[in-house]
């Protein structure tokens, strides 16, 4: 029974105050008009020149008014849901919720059986999607890894290792392009069991990365549109580099990626009014030796904060990107820190939705174990975000009353029962269990957890008609795509 | 009928519901239930089964003492009941206390409620007791085993002067000595001669066990 634990954060964090959230919105709204962005699509750019912006062809670039922007904005949903396949397992976007996701789309994989350090396949998509369905801290999931057995089809492979394994909503980073995008819609709408219910409950949604400095992908804002006239929810994720594609400094970083993700929100609304979007910004550092990119900064953690605020200032749901750092290695210091910095904090903001749980090396290494440490981590937050208890049950002065000066209460019933809402680490403070005394190495206790979770967990199977709807899917996009 | 009793109390004790756990033993009483079968075929099982549940995980320690708790509840209905000749099975004796001069009494309470829990007879003399007030109690319950806590580090060598007045008074080979508290530690046991020790509640009752040749 796959079961999801959000974050429900009863204490909020804001490190923009409305005066500088204005600033930003200015600024953004300046840019877009003033400098444009860049749409290297001409469906997309023929769609913004019929609804009044400046274009110009040559250059592929896209000026905004200011006012079609904001009217553009004012018809997306503040709050959607995103479906997962059984009872449960919906994430409600509305604001008193955080949902988290495993991060993606890695390209190496620390193989589970032999250790050694291969191309990332199909099969890790699987198995981490069968982990993701067990572990309560995973909310949705993002394939973990590129299925790059499967060639030019291994998007599409992702999608179906991943709804054959979790009953959990799916979002794709990876499919891109109008046809890939029409054979992921087919496969949602398999799952779903119609184009209307698949609308009305979204069992997929998907992630565009923009091009930073203010430009977008072709591939990514043809697959986009599709998905917005499809009513797939799709949200888009700016990375401007502090120093290389953003200016080396935080305040004019957010404002590159507002634009270039706002532009692309607009473009959803103008080809279908009242899409279902969602906005991410991640700011990154440029390492000022090597250009080489830095991620654990206090300057980006910052950012991720002011980013959720600045999505709810558009009025629509945030995305955010949390884990998955630097390090190499699980179990480190640095993890630890970052980890705190990353996902509490945007726990904290009221972030929608978060992904990055399970990866190392800035999103690029799978190491199957990383993810027990992440979950471990993820429950700290959510306990310490839903605050404390001052109720009469949490004052508990009938029983301080009863057991006195020089008493215990160990043998209280009120004792009993609380003792159980006070969340113990089981990495750090192992339980008793069955099986015997746990590994004394941390890391193999959790490697031990992992390997429970593949062998005791049967996520919910694909009735057989989907099963095979989905192979057809998969062949007819093979012959049209090429595999 | 005797069944659903027995598994009554049985419940209370998985339960943890002392105040049930009397209420049946009266009644069980009432409709002339054996009260020797009342402990062997209802708080034991019960007893055993807490005992599992908190080695499986599932079970805290509040747990494990409220069910001891409910035990003792309806033993002090059961008992006074048996008939002459009639007894329930002990591993053994333990008189149980925290040494002179240490007021702390978690520890030992803990250990104590494991002891019973699991067929000792366990006579709680306190805390702040003198080696004296140890062998007395030694002498008076027939006990077979003495645990001594000690949580000070001031407080831990009144621990050996429990041992040297069981040698005075003749008792050091009759009685095997537990030794257990927060500074305690396995050489200390040696040091002073003890014959056990244990760094928790839990392990403490493989040790007791392991003394009375009971494991």
């Amino acid at each position: 029974m796959a079961k999801i634990e959000p974050i429900e954060p009863q204490f909020h964090l804001e490190v923009l105050n409305p005066e500088q959230l204005s600033s930003i919105k200015s600024a953004t709204l300046q840019i877009m008009e003033e400098v444009g962005v860049r749409f290297p699509s001409k469906k997309a750019l023929r769609i913004f020149a019929e609804h009044g912006a400046l274009v110009d062809w040559e250059r592929q670039l896209v000026q905004l008014p200011a006012d079609m922007v904001l009217e553009a904005l004012g018809q997306a949903p503040r709050s959607y849901v995103l479906s997962g396949r059984s009872e449960g397992t919906d994430l409600i976007l509305d604001g008193r919720r955080s949902y988290f996701a495993t991060d993606g789309c890695g390209t190496l994989t620390i193989d589970f059986e032999t250790g050694e350090e291969r191309y990332s396949c199909k099969d890790d998509v699987a198995r981490m999607a069968r982990v993701a369905d067990g572990l309560s801290s995973i909310a949705f999931y993002w394939p973990i890894v590129s299925a790059q057995d499967y060639g030019r089809l291994a998007p599409l492979h992702e999608l179906d290792a991943s709804f054959g394994n979790t009953v959990k909503h799916v979002q794709t980073e990876t499919v891109m392009g109008e046809m890939p995008a029409r054979y992921a819609v087919r496969m949602a709408g398999a799952i779903a069991g119609s184009r209307e219910q698949m609308r009305a409950n979204p069992p997929l949604s998907a992630l565009i990365c923009t091009i930073a400095p203010l430009g977008h992908d072709k591939e990514g804002i043809e697959a986009a549109m599709v998905y917005a006239e499809a009513g797939i929810p799709v949200g888009f994720m700016a990375m401007p580099t502090m120093g290389s594609t953003a200016p080396a400094a935080p305040g004019g970083a957010l404002v590159i990626g507002n634009a270039e993700a706002a532009s692309a929100m607009v473009l959803m609304q103008l080809v279908a009014p009242g899409a279902p979007v969602f906005q991410s910004l991640l700011v990154s550092g440029m390492d000022p030796h090597t250009a080489g990119y830095l991620v654990s900064l206090p300057q980006k953690y910052l950012c991720n904060v002011a980013a959720v605020q600045m999505a709810h200032d558009w009025g629509v749901p945030s995305l955010a990107g949390t884990f998955g750092l630097d390090a190499s290695e699980p179990a480190t210091w640095q993890l630890g820190r970052d980890s705190v910095y990353t996902a509490l904090l945007c726990a904290l903001a009221g972030t929608d939705i978060t992904i990055g749980l399970g990866m190392l090396k800035a999103s690029t290494l799978l190491v199957p174990e990383q993810i027990i440490f992440d979950d471990e981590i993820y429950h700290t937050h959510r306990v310490l975000a839903e605050g404390l208890d001052i109720s009469s049950q949490g004052l508990a002065l009938d029983i301080i009353s009863k057991v006195g000066p020089g008493g215990h209460f160990l043998a209280q019933k009120h004792t009993r029962r609380h003792l159980r809402d006070v969340w113990i680490p089981e990495l750090t403070q192992p339980r008793p269990s069955p099986d015997g005394t746990p590994p004394q190495d941390i890391r193999q206790r959790a490697r031990a957890k992992l390997d429970r979770i593949l062998v005791e967990h049967e996520p919910e199977p694909l009735e057989e008609a989907v099963r095979a709807e989905l192979d057809a899917i998969l062949s007819a996009a093979e012959r049209e795509l090429g595999s | 009928m005797s069944q659903e009793i027995y598994d009554k109390l049985a419940k209370a004790v998985i339960d943890g519901e002392p105040e049930d756990a009397e209420e049946w033993a009266k009644k069980a009483l009432e409709q002339g239930l054996d009260p020797l079968d009342c402990i062997n075929e209802g708080l034991s099982p019960g007893i055993d089964r807490v005992g599992e549940l908190f080695a499986t995980g599932d079970y805290f320690l509040p747990d494990l003492i409220i069910g001891g708790d409910a035990m003792k509840a309806a033993l002090n209905i059961l008992e006074p009941a048996l008939t002459q000749g009639q007894g329930r099975h002990v591993l053994g004796q333990v008189v149980l206390g925290t040494v002179e001069g240490d007021l702390h009494e978690i520890g030992k309470t803990l250990v104590g409620t494991m002891l019973t829990a699991n067929g000792f007879l366990v006579t709680d003399i306190g805390v702040d007791k003198t080696a004296a007030e140890f062998v007395a109690a030694i002498k008076e319950s027939g006990a077979t085993l003495v645990g001594a806590s000690a949580l000070l580090t001031t407080t831990m060598l009144h621990q050996k002067e429990v041992i040297e007045a069981l040698k005075e008074a003749g008792l050091r080979d009759q009685v095997k000595v537990m030794v257990g508290g927060a500074p305690i530690t396995e050489s200390w046991a040696k040091e002073i001669g003890a014959d056990g020790y244990a760094d928790d509640a839990i392990t403490a009752v493989a040790v007791a066990k392991k003394l009375v040749g009971a494991a």
